[in-house]
């Protein structure tokens, strides 16, 4: 059973981008639009959610994002986002936390994973 | 998936930590997730994290003649044990689930795993607004955070829905109405209000 969850590759395929004029952010493009769609799915929406929710839900994100950014950015070194800014700033929320954890633990476990395996095929 | 009762808090600095951490091991075998990550989110975080990238145990020291240290050292072990054995039951319990799965549950169930956000959107917004370049596991930090975040907010309209006798698609007064509870809880951050004390 897979345990671990893949990793998005790193595309610069943005995505479709329905531009949609909306009242809340202008003619910003669309970022997350197919990728929300499915994890809406995933956390219990209807297969085909509604797009007007999508959108709420991508601005939702983005500015949490841009808030723990700006968060980040004025504690520990400033003007520069580090991972141990990021973890104390969720330090109250547990299930943020702890996914974080899990999370850095995981790509540490599959770098050393990735390593192991190419210098066993180097050696050979 | 890997669970934070797996994530190891024992160190020379936190000896006093592990004596108060030995009475809620029950907890942890209750809720693997919420309650140890509190106790977790007692330590200083980023020493926890930078020993979970240590690879080896650091609590197996030559014994030392001193029965307090000794004692300590008991404790740790036990507590991993029984953390990996927890660790243990719970992957057979996820698996025992995940094989009664119907088919559209198996679905949802992968897209809910599966779903993530792209990586490289994530770090061009960050960068867009730091001006700097960030790391990797920045990224990674953010990312995972923020389908986390994206799971509540949905999670909040699903209920908020029902509790009003609609059925999903979510509408976006749903959503609208969920941010709002999430608000009052704090969980959404909002840097944009000033709260002035003395006026």
């Amino acid at each position: 059973m897979a345990e671990e969850e893949d990793e998005a590759v790193f595309d610069d395929d943005l995505d479709d981008g329905a531009g949609g004029a909306d009242g809340s952010h202008g003619k910003r493009k669309r970022l997350f639009s197919k990728e929300l769609r499915c994890m809406m799915y995933g956390f219990g929406d209807d297969q085909n959610p509604y797009t007007e929710s999508v959108d709420i839900l991508e601005d939702l994100v983005i500015e949490f994002v841009t808030e723990m950014t700006h968060k980040a950015m004025s504690i520990g070194r400033q003007g520069r986002v580090q991972v141990e800014d990021i973890v104390f700033l969720i330090r109250k929320d547990p299930r943020k936390f702890a996914r974080v954890k899990d999370l850095l633990t995981m790509n540490e476990e599959l770098k050393r994973a990735r390593k192991a395996f190419d210098e066993a095929n180097y050696g050979s | 998936m890997a669970d934070p009762a797996r994530i190891k808090t024992e160190s020379n600095s936190e000896k006093s930590l592990a004596a108060r951490e030995s009475p809620k091991t029950e907890d942890i075998e209750e809720v693997p997730v919420t309650s140890d990550a509190d106790t977790e989110s007692k330590d200083p975080s980023s020493q926890s994290l930078k020993q979970d990238s240590v690879a080896g145990d650091d609590e197996d020291e030559g014994t030392s003649d001193q029965p307090a240290s000794k004692k300590l050292k008991v404790e740790p072990e036990k507590k991993k044990e029984k953390r990996q054995k927890v660790d243990e039951d719970e992957i057979q319990k996820m698996q025992v689930l995940v094989s009664s799965f119907s088919e559209e549950q198996l679905n949802r169930y992968e897209m809910y795993r599966r779903s993530a956000f792209p990586k490289a959107a994530i770090k061009r917004l960050i960068q867009s607004i730091t001006g700097s370049s960030v790391s990797q596991n920045v990224v990674i930090a953010m990312s995972g955070i923020s389908k986390v975040f994206a799971g509540e907010i949905v999670e909040e309209a699903l209920d908020v829905c029902e509790k009003w006798g609609d059925t999903p698609p979510l509408q976006p007064k749903h959503m609208r109405e969920a941010v709002r509870r999430l608000k009052s809880r704090e969980q959404i951050p909002n840097t944009k209000h000033k709260n002035i004390l003395f006026h």
